[in-house]
């Protein structure tokens, strides 16, 4: 009798025991095993809107870049009276740890990463998948432009110096601890041309009806566009006019009137219709960067740190509508000039978008690369169709040789200014930068000369640290 | 016959009457050994149902006949039998039990052991000794109580999470929280909340209800729990009924909260001080007259202005109301009680409420079938302030805010306008936010175990074993739309629901074999399977645009534009077979061994399973002959064990670290996106701790004092570490099992009786735990630094890494620091300074020293905390130290000790716009690390029991004491320049969190 009870109870251990195996597996709610992630033009679709969403962060395009862009020139500065962000780029003291390096790195990896994944994806070709797998060639190509631009000489001045490494396969756990060496600045310019050129090669004629002239997607002239920044930034002016040429003649994009230009920044939404905008990154009121984003960060609605320097604004005549998208108002109770160009931070149903590249640039680019190959007629005619479309009180340019690049640039920075593309007017250039001392500013270094070595950012600490193969900046 | 029952039971038996030899009357007095009457003994007819207890003056009745046994039993004492003859009267005297080590049990979810012939190591705090404490959760009561377990809280919010190492921190990349075990169920434990600062769900455990806490140490102790037990395992096991007169108490405790002073250091500067360091810092930076009187008028310093400590602290209330039943008959035994607890710390806005009840019923099925049910359920409201350096953070604004930006407008509302130096653009006004916003968590706790136990045979028994661990946490946050973090969306409401069900089922078998049919040598051995599933759900809610003139309508049914609604999940399962056996010799020997298999969901497919085990042996020396011989030690017990066990703690929602996957979530313009978001390391396993550890425990004066010493080491390996990768792969880490290190440390404990006589008793106990950790391997032998520590192989693992500081160069007032650790040479560029890995946020040693004494009624105890050998960090001290951020509020020591004059020595830079150094003058470096140590009186308790009242004793009151208690009256710190309460939780750095209280409070037992 006893025996029959020891025996009945280990067969009902044993029964409950054999728990089926699958009791041990146990899937992630919002996850799926990443070898069947992307088998579909749906899926892809949704990777790439991944892409665009990974772009968009804080700490890629969504604030760091535009802010960088713009503080470690001359538009903006950071009040004494702040949130503690960016006080070591205001004042030229980043080392090797400091932070922004190490999102914009990192976050210009991840981006490129699910850039790669879309890339290398074994999905049936037709005219949408040609136009995704293109979109991420151009996205990859925008990524590595913003990395060797921040993290390596200008190609302009040395072409040979180190620039980033190039990745351009998805990463696996079999390949998760590879440490690549940095690939030279022309080798990436290289890269980056060969990716704008297999988009564009890539992307329908006529589009597709995915993302067909929307301008919160790269459609096929914005890749010339962004290949027009790439030349000009390379110096490669004759390629840089051609490249712009195709946008203007091709592209089918307007600039708005002067009257709407202010309504025209306010407004959240984006376009379709090619009007000034060619790419930009969409926040929207479910998906956006809340208090981190770049307009939380200049609107006095938010932190409202980085102000608006008296020299930017005493650039702009009275009459420039430009004048307008800044404001005389005040930064906790010292009066400031304030960037007015991102303006929904208070507005519930939709926030300010990223803009990417617009067709102003691509005018001026244009006009740049005529000014360099000897074309002043041509440049004027650019330069002043945008110049008079803003102020139109304005008579025009009429200067010739340096006179006139330097008119030019003047106009990119009135233009372009907190759209994070000022500093790169400085390095491409090589020129010294001139930051005047602005009275309520943080501590701020005011001259930057050409060949100081914090005109490029530190490769982060963590990325030497974890990669033996790759080379510091000088000076950090 | 007389002589004969005193020489053989040393018991007084005194007076024997003669009557009738059939059923009878039977009575008595029963008093202990200092001749006062024991209440409440046991005493029971055997072989029957029959029992009674003893009233308040000792005496009891019951019938029996001559030849029938009484048992008289009560804790603490010896049990004593006796054979009724022909008398009636039988007083009684027991006698104190002077092995009290044989009393303690060791309960954990698989059994219960006599600590005699335990082979771990464990500690059990009796939970009377807790009983009615202030604090919110039962884990900030035993600090200092255990020797080796480390309890900190880094803040005084009640009910926040409380910070638990034991024997040091065990881990790297996995959590070093000990787990948790509440009447056999392993419980989820430690912060669940989603949205607000932090819960802790071992809050809604009332202290009353605790019989006791055991904490296991060791690897004899812990292996059982398997791929868990690592960190150590804390047993809550609460209180049970028992037969006999049902017993009602009645607890109550009120009283208020105060401040802890705020060192002067730290004090915030008042209106005027700030005013001058303000102009002196706008002055040096090279302003003007003209320029000054502007920026003072904007700033409105000639203005009325106010204290913000003074405004975001307060007196709060503290009280609490426990009512509990006991009782039942041989059959059936029930506890039940309720509970009610409520704290507002002193800081605004932070503050909780508690209801709860324990119900616990043992019931005899049959003779061989017994059941336990117990439930226990409670519901926890609690208010919590954003911290750190959140806009919202009350005790952010007490520093950051100037006392010139008015609370409230000249008419005495409260100030909402955000625009404008006298207001609030960027750290918002408290009292607005604590009056319009909300920062809520609602929390409710089941926890339901139930047992079958079935005793096959005599030395069979089969048990059967649930338990069901419900939380869902409620959790609100309101921003209002006119001033704070609501401005930009117009008001936004955050509603959080969070659900954890964790379900445990466990089958085992325990027999026990004495060989050749003694009970001189036995083998016990159990054998046993335990699934456990929990399974977690999460709905996040956000809503934007709420009406701004309508100020009680803030939940989200009344915003404009809904943001977000998600829902998620996340599961993970255990599956373990286990066993243990043990052989016992006379309790002079014992060996024991444990087994367990582990598989997990949390792990690899290709590293699932894992086994653990142990083996220990005791030997008691006091059971040999030649111990007899020597008189200085009662007894003495030798015990040793070693074993392995592992660490899957991952906290409560973060299981897929092995999977390489892509998740969806990553939308764009409002359409799906997916990204790749996780490399995955398919073999990740659990952390696995191989623990040696050898004690001894000796008993002096008849046991009436005892000194355990312990020395442990503990070699934790396959830590799991975040490891570098580059960051080209698009990842910063991926997760692996890479590290080692080395925790071994000393524990002593004395515990006593030192003075016993018949008026005065004095009760001590004192602890004290030596640790030092050592990493001893790192990924690719890398240190790395994580925030301001660096991790390196050789050092403790929170070795601070930072620039030394140098004080001020009295030529200028610019900040110095060495340019590396030889300190030979000074500069003024920070950049120039080298870091160096110096001193450690974790303690050194730390224990409690905690006293009783007992004057006839009156009670005075105190309970000690102290710790040593930590420096702490203070992390905010980059806003607060000096001229950098000037338009902020500053410490105290900043206009006590700048710089102003050439020449001068001293360590706070000249006060100036911006900083000096380029700006850099407060950044991170040792300026800001101060001593840790401190020596804080935890709790002083004053009280008087009202003993042999008639009165009292007609009303049927058997107990009514009356006392006061006063918590965190005193603290000694040993750095004269710490600006804030030491305590500032296990890694060292404050974090601008609601300051520890002062309790002054009034408590009342009473017992019927």
């Amino acid at each position: 009798m006893k025996k029959l009870y020891i025996c009945l109870s280990l067969a009902a251990i044993t029964a409950l025991a054999s728990c089926k195996k699958e009791f041990l597996n146990q899937s992630p709610p919002a996850a799926i095993p990443i070898s069947g992630a992307i088998k579909t033009p749906t899926d892809l679709n949704e990777a790439v809107n991944g892409m665009y969403a990974a772009m968009s962060r804080t700490n890629f395009f969504g604030r760091d870049i535009p802010i960088l862009g713009d503080l470690l020139a001359d538009n903006i500065y950071i009040s004494y009276n702040n949130s503690g962000r960016y006080q070591s780029e205001n004042n030229y003291t980043f080392t090797a740890t400091n932070g922004e390096a190490n999102d914009i790195y990192s976050q210009g990896y991840y981006s490129i990463l699910q850039a790669n994944r879309i890339i290398a994806a074994n999905v049936a070709s037709n005219d949408d998948v040609k136009q995704l797998k293109g979109e991420a060639y151009a996205a990859r190509a925008l990524c590595y432009l913003e990395l060797v631009n921040f993290f390596a000489k200008p190609y302009t001045v040395d072409p040979n110096a180190d620039g980033v490494p190039i990745i351009t396969a998805p990463t696996s756990p079999a390949t998760a601890f590879t440490k690549p060496a940095r690939a030279k600045v022309s080798e990436v310019y290289n890269k980056i041309i060969s990716d704008l050129d297999s988009a564009f090669m890539l992307m329908p004629e006529a589009g597709t009806s995915l993302h067909k002239t929307n301008s919160y997607y790269i459609a096929k002239h914005a890749v010339k566009a962004i290949e027009a920044r790439v030349y000009l930034y390379k110096g490669d002016y004759v390629n840089a006019k051609t490249a712009a040429l195709d946008v203007v003649n091709n592209g089918g994009y307007t600039l708005t009137t002067a009257d709407n230009l202010v309504a025209y920044w306010a407004n959240p939404s984006g376009v379709s219709n090619g009007m000034e905008t060619i790419f930009e990154l969409a926040l929207t009121t479910a998906n956006n960067n809340n208090f981190d984003g770049l307009d939380y960060f200049y609107s006095q609605d938010g932190y409202g740190d980085a102000l608006v320097t008296k020299d930017l604004y005493s650039k702009y005549a009275v009459t420039d509508a430009r004048k307008g998208l800044i404001y005389e108002g005040d930064h906790l109770g010292d009066p400031a000039l304030v960037n007015n160009k991102y303006s929904n931070v208070t507005n519930p149903s939709d926030k300010d978008d990223i803009k990417i590249i617009r067709y102003a640039e691509v005018l001026l680019t244009l006009a740049e690369s005529y000014a360099h190959t000897g074309d002043n007629a041509n440049a004027l005619i650019y330069l002043n169709q945008l110049a008079k479309q803003r102020d139109p009180a304005f008579t025009g340019y009429a200067s010739t040789g340096a006179q006139l690049i330097t008119d030019i640039l003047n106009e990119r920075r009135k233009e372009l200014a907190f759209e994070g593309l000022r500093y790169f007017d400085f390095t491409r250039l090589n020129l010294p930068i001139d930051r005047p001392q602005q009275d309520d500013s943080a501590p701020s270094l005011e001259n930057i000369p050409v060949g100081f070595n914090k005109r490029i950012l530190p490769i982060p600490q963590a990325e030497i640290d974890a990669n033996s193969n790759t080379k510091q900046n000088p000076g950090y | 016959m007389k002589k004969k029952l005193l020489s053989i039971c040393l018991l007084l038996l005194a007076g024997v009457s003669l009557a009738i030899a059939q059923s009878k009357k039977i009575t008595g007095k029963v008093t202990g050994d200092d001749g006062l009457p024991l209440p409440a003994v046991s005493v029971r007819l055997e072989a029957t149902n029959q029992g009674v207890l003893t009233n308040n003056n000792g005496d009891y009745e019951i019938t029996a006949s001559a030849g029938q046994v009484l048992s008289f039993s009560y804790i603490g004492y010896t049990t004593f039998k006796l054979t009724i003859s022909d008398g009636s009267l039988y007083n009684v005297k027991l006698l104190a039990d002077t092995h009290l080590l044989t009393e303690v049990v060791v309960k954990d979810s698989y059994g219960s052991l006599a600590k005699k012939g335990y082979t771990g190591a464990a500690s059990v705090v009796n939970g009377r000794q807790n009983e009615n404490k202030p604090f919110s959760s039962p884990m900030e009561s035993l600090q200092g109580e255990v020797a080796g377990l480390n309890i900190t809280s880094n803040s005084g919010q009640p009910g926040a999470d409380v910070q638990v190492r034991l024997r040091g921190v065990g881990s790297i990349g996995a959590g070093s929280n000990p787990l948790y075990v509440i009447d056999g169920a392993i419980i989820n434990s430690g912060d669940l909340s989603s949205l607000t600062t932090s819960t802790n769900v071992l809050a809604g455990i009332n202290q009353d209800d605790i019989d006791n806490i055991t904490v296991l140490k060791d690897a004899a102790a812990t292996a059982i729990y398997g791929s868990r037990g690592s960190n150590g395992v804390i047993v809550i096991n609460t209180k049970k009924g028992k037969n006999g007169k049902t017993q009602v108490r009645f607890d109550t405790e009120i009283g208020r909260t105060n401040n802890l002073p705020l060192p002067e250091d730290g004090k915030p500067l008042t209106g005027p001080q700030f005013k001058e360091l303000f102009i002196e810092g706008l002055r040096n930076y090279g302003y003007g007259d003209a320029a000054i009187a502007s920026v003072s008028k904007s700033y409105g310093l000639n203005g009325r202005y106010n204290n913000w400590y003074d405004l975001v602290t307060r007196n709060g209330s503290q009280q609490q109301y426990n009512l509990s039943v006991s009782g039942g008959s041989d059959n059936t035994r029930v506890f039940a009680s309720g509970g009610y607890f409520k704290q507002d710390a002193t800081t605004i806005g932070s503050k909780l409420k508690r209801i709860n009840g324990l119900l616990n019923i043992d019931h005899n099925i049959s003779k061989r079938v017994t059941l336990n049910l117990n439930i226990n359920a409670s519901n926890i409201i609690q208010n919590t302030p954003t911290n750190g350096g959140a806009y919202a953070n009350p005790i952010l604004a007490a520093y950051f805010l100037r006392p010139f930006q008015l609370a409230r407008n000249d008419d005495g509302s409260i100030n909402s306008k955000s625009s404008g130096a006298t207001n609030f653009s960027s750290t918002f006004n408290p009292l607005w936010l604590v009056g319009n916003d909300k920062n809520q968590a609602n929390i409710t706790r089941i926890l339901s175990t139930g047992s079958v136990k079935w005793n096959i045979w005599d030395e069979l028994n089969f048990t059967s074993f649930a338990s069901i661990d419900y939380d869902a946490l409620e959790e609100n946050v309101y921003n209002n739309p006119i001033q704070g973090d609501g401005v930009s969306s117009g008001g936004s409401a955050y509603d959080n629901y969070t659900r954890y069900f964790n379900f445990i089922t466990r089958n085992q078998l325990d027999y026990k074999y004495k060989i050749g049919g003694s009970e001189d040598f036995t083998i016990s051995a159990t054998v046993g399977y335990e699934a456990q599933k929990n399974q977690a759900y999460f709905l996040v809610t956000n809503a934007n645009g709420f009406p701004v003139s309508q100020p009680t309508l803030i939940t989200s049914i009344n915003a404009s534009v809904p943001i977000q609604a998600q829902a998620s999940f996340g599961n993970y399962t255990f599956d373990a077979i286990y066993s243990r056996a043990s052989i016992n010799f006379k309790n002079k020997y014992v060996l024991s061994a444990t087994y367990r298999r582990d598989g997990s969901s949390v792990f690899g497919s290709s590293s699932r399973y894992g086994d653990f085990y142990s083996i220990g042996g005791t030997w008691n020396l006091d059971e040999e002959d030649f111990f007899r011989k020597q008189s200085i030690f009662s007894s003495t017990k030798l015990r040793s064990s070693y074993g392995t066990t592992g660490n899957a703690n991952f906290g409560n929602n973060n299981y897929y670290f092995t999977q390489t996957t892509a998740a969806y979530g990553a939308n764009y313009g409002g359409a799906n996106g997916q990204n790749f978001n996780n490399i995955g390391n398919p073999n990740l396993t659990w952390e696995s701790a191989h623990k040696f550890d050898v004690g001894v425990d000796f008993g002096f004066f008849n046991d009436r004092l005892s000194f355990d010493v312990d020395y442990y080491h503990n070699n934790i390996n396959k830590l799991i570490q975040a490891v570098p990768i580059s960051l080209t792969t698009g990842f910063p880490t991926i997760t692996s099992n890479v590290g080692a290190m080395v925790n071994k440390g000393f524990e002593f404990e004395i515990k006593g009786v030192p003075v016993k006589t018949k008026d005065f008793t004095w009760n001590t106990s004192f602890n004290i735990a030596l640790n030092k950790n050592t990493v001893t391997q790192l990924s690719d032998n890398s240190p790395y630094i994580s925030g301001v520590f660096r991790v390196n192989e050789g050092r403790d693992f929170y070795t601070y890494y930072m620039r030394q500081y140098a004080g001020v160069d009295p030529a200028n007032g610019d900040a110095l620091w060495y340019t590396d650790a030889s300190k030979k040479a000074t500069t003024n560029n920070y950049s120039d300074a080298a870091r160096v890995a110096a001193k450690q946020a974790d303690p050194k040693g730390f224990g409690g020293f905690n006293n009783t004494f007992t004057y006839k009624g009156i009670t005075l105890s105190a309970d000690v905390y102290y710790n040593f050998g930590n420096y702490v960090f203070d992390s905010f001290a980059y806003y607060l130290a000096d001229g950098t951020y000037l338009p902020n509020n500053r410490y105290q020591y900043v206009y006590t000790r700048r710089w102003t004059t050439p020449g001068q020595i001293t360590d706070v830079p000249k006060v100036v716009l911006g900083g000096t150094n380029d700006g850099e003058s407060s950044d991170i470096s040792s300026r800001f690390l101060y001593k840790g140590d401190y020596i804080r009186l935890k709790n002083l308790t004053v009280g008087y029991d009202f003993k042999n009242i008639d009165y009292l004793k007609k009303a049927g009151i058997t107990r009514l004491y009356l006392y006061g208690r006063g918590t965190n009256l005193f603290t000694k710190t040993y750095d004269k320049h710490l600006p804030f309460d030491p305590e500032v939780g296990v890694t060292g750095i404050s974090n601008l969190e609601v300051p520890q209280v002062r309790t002054f409070t009034i408590g009342l037992n009473v017992g019927l």
